[in-house]
């Protein structure tokens, strides 16, 4: 640098041209990447790639070698030498499990009410965190506090409670007290009350209740009250995503004669479509894996539908008894929870999108 | 914007009874959009809340015929639990001293993370997809069915064969005996270095369990104004000093956010010790074995209660907020 003065040379009136000296490349690639600042960037760009590449092996791992041991012979599961690519090559799990375990059969209807509870959840929590975020009034944090409670309570905490309240299913003692079955305590009143037959309900409902096990019903009426498996979750992310939405828009749509729900239905609910399929996304997800409800309230499994989180076990065709038996038959229950998983995760692929930018576009804080 | 407004006041000022019914109005139509949730509150969780209690304090019966009967015993059940029971107690401490040791773990790991995803680099979007992939798919079924493979390991261990169970995977990446003596060289203490080993031993859980966090963070992390970064990279901040300065005050209400979730999420979920101690309790207790379970589990509830409310009312003492204007 120590002939920086730079040419000037005068080519017009009022034209000048300067010329520099420029740096020669070699010296200007040695400033540009041989500096301090430049190394350290490299260096951690490199250790977080690595690191990222790390833990998304962790959590990538456990499903390759689901899906390597499903292809697995028995030979070979036995066979130390033999770890993520199989020796023998087969299919014969997935045969079995296709043919045994009626999977044609659950995958439909599991498709089918997944689909339906999730929409119900997803548009009932939008319905509910709608109304808490852009209404106000008394009791407002009140019902938000109890949404909060439903969440916070465990469903196991409840799960025997809900298993007897579906099976002698009663809305609020009416049904009860409609077919006379409903009790105060005192003799002379119980007489009375229990001479009440509305309906001739009296004689279709023995027990003065319904059982509704084995039925959808449960599902679907805790989809429709926003009391579902992390409902309480939902209803909270779509109020703080509907906070966020600006009160002019819906200024704007009432002047121009739009009603409340009118404005709901077609002006807000297009508009949180990244946030609505995350939590579709997750709700149907949660159906699709959940094997807590689907337990209690599918006992029967002659009368209800079958859920593929049902057919996890051993199918008759394999045999696996045998040196290695364990281990064959926790290859036979991981290639069940691949086949359960696969549609599931054909769905992310193309939903992962939405995942990430709702939960961005909530400007989710906590107020 | 503005235009449009006015005449809407112009038109609303003569009638000021108007204004108030329009409040009214304004909040019935409030009340509409959650009745779905007062309903079902009303008659499904409540009634399911009100027995759930009832439960625990009662001996029930099944009526030849249909129907139960309750009679009430006052706290039998809770004195069976804790001292006839023999497991109880101790899976109870157990498992909250894994909640204790589980929550930072996790609160910390989501915002490491939530803080890398959040920077541009290649493969951004495949990572972020990858990491949130186990917050759809492992759980229920899933859960279950690995729970099933660590009993797999335990007896082919000697086999020496990958099961497919996360807990192989992790064991194969890091050596804990490797990094005890790498640590124990450093001269930190030895229940740091322990929770480090932990931590790392029990990363395929930890790491599985955090998706929910991360996105939460990272949807924190993005709310805070680009502007601020700037104006510390100017002033000649280090990355150090704006992360404590400003990145960490700005996501605190995150945290406390997260802390909660977490604490709920990691004892409500199926793999949690003490809630697998009384899904099973009901078939080894000869008499009242549901009855009993219940008062196990409301609690085992109410100790949560305390401790989350103990978390929440120290750490919203540090949360910082943005006023708005």
């Amino acid at each position: 640098m120590e002939n920086s003065m730079p040419k000037i040379k005068k080519e017009s009136k009022n034209k000048i041209r300067v010329e520099f000296d420029r740096t020669p490349l070699k010296e200007r690639l040695k400033a540009k990447f041989l500096n301090f600042y430049f190394l350290q960037t490299i260096v951690v760009k490199i250790l977080r790639f690595i690191f990222l590449l790390g833990i998304a092996y962790v959590v990538l791992f456990p499903f390759f070698s689901k899906i390597a041991s499903s292809f697995m012979s028995p030979e070979d599961l036995l066979d130390a030498t033999v770890r993520l690519v199989p020796k023998n090559f087969t299919i014969d799990i997935y045969k079995a499990i296709w043919k045994d375990l009626k999977y044609l059969e659950a995958v439909t209807n599991t498709i089918l009410i997944s689909l339906g509870l999730a929409l119900i959840q997803t548009f009932v929590c939008c319905v509910i965190a709608y109304g808490l975020a852009k209404y106000k009034f008394k009791g407002n944090g009140i019902i938000f506090m109890l949404v909060m409670i439903t969440m916070i309570i465990p469903h196991k905490t409840l799960q025997s409670s809900m298993s007897m309240n579906f099976t002698y299913f009663d809305i609020g003692g009416i049904l009860s007290f409609l077919s006379g079955g409903a009790s105060v305590g005192i003799e002379s009143i119980d007489e009375i009350l229990a001479q009440i037959n509305v309906f001739g309900l009296a004689e279709a409902l023995p027990d003065h209740s319904i059982n509704l096990k084995n039925t959808l019903w449960p599902f679907v009426i805790l989809a429709a009250t926003g009391l579902a498996f992390k409902n309480g979750l939902y209803v909270f992310m779509l109020r703080q995503f509907f906070k966020g939405i600006p009160d002019s828009l819906e200024e704007s749509a009432y002047i121009d004669g739009s009603g409340d729900f009118r404005t709901f239905l077609q002006i807000i609910l297009p508009m949180s479509v990244p946030m609505m399929i995350t939590v579709f996304l997750f709700s149907f997800c949660w159906q699709w894996t959940d094997t807590f409800y689907t337990t209690m309230f599918f006992t029967n499994l002659k009368q209800a539908p079958l859920m593929l989180s049902q057919i996890v076990g051993i199918p008759k065709s394999l045999d696996t008894s045998g040196a290695g038996q364990a281990l064959y038959e926790t290859a036979i229950y991981n290639t069940c929870g691949i086949m359960i998983i696969a549609p599931l995760v054909v769905l992310y692929v193309f939903l992962q999108r939405y995942l990430v930018e709702g939960i961005e576009r909530s400007g989710l804080t906590a107020e | 914007m503005t235009e449009q407004v006015m005449p809407n006041a112009a038109i609303k000022k003569p009638k000021k009874k108007k204004i108030a019914s329009l409040d009214k109005r304004k909040a019935r139509v409030g009340w509409v959009f959650v009745l779905p949730f007062l309903l079902g509150f009303a008659f499904i969780y409540l009634p399911m809340l009100f027995n759930s209690i009832k439960l625990a304090f009662c001996d029930m019966t099944t009526i030849t015929g249909g129907g139960v009967e309750f009679r009430f015993t006052g706290f039998e059940n809770f004195q069976y639990a804790l001292f006839t029971d023999a497991g109880f107690l101790q899976t109870l401490t157990t498992g909250l001293g894994q909640l204790v040791f589980e929550v930072p773990a996790i609160l910390l790991f989501s915002l490491f993370m939530a803080i890398l995803l959040n920077q541009k680099m290649i493969g951004r979007a495949a990572f972020r997809a990858i990491f949130f992939l186990p917050v759809v798919l492992a759980t229920g079924v899933m859960e279950s069915i690995e729970a099933g493979n660590i009993l797999g390991t335990m007896m082919g261990s000697g086999a020496g064969i990958d099961d497919g169970s996360g807990s192989s995977a992790a064991s194969e990446i890091v050596s804990a005996m490797d990094f005890e003596a790498l640590f124990a060289s450093m001269k930190i203490g030895t229940e740091l270095v322990k929770y480090v080993v932990d931590i790392i031993n029990d990363i395929y859980a930890i790491v599985n369990r955090s998706g929910v966090q991360m996105l939460i963070f990272l949807s924190g992390l993005q709310s805070i104004s680009p502007a601020i970064y700037e104006a510390c990279r100017i002033d000649g901040a280090t990355g150090w000093e704006t992360f404590w300065k400003v990145t960490f005050p700005m996501i605190s209400p995150m945290i406390l956010v997260n802390a909660v979730y977490t604490i709920i999420d990691s004892f409500t979920t199926g793999s949690n010790q003490v809630m697998t101690y009384i899904a099973n309790a009901p078939s080894g207790i000869p008499v009242n074995g549901t009855e009993i379970a219940t008062a196990m589990s409301w609690m085992y509830f109410l100790i949560v209660v305390v401790i989350l409310a103990a978390v929440a009312g120290i750490m919203s003492s540090f949360v910082f907020y943005q006023r708005k204007d």
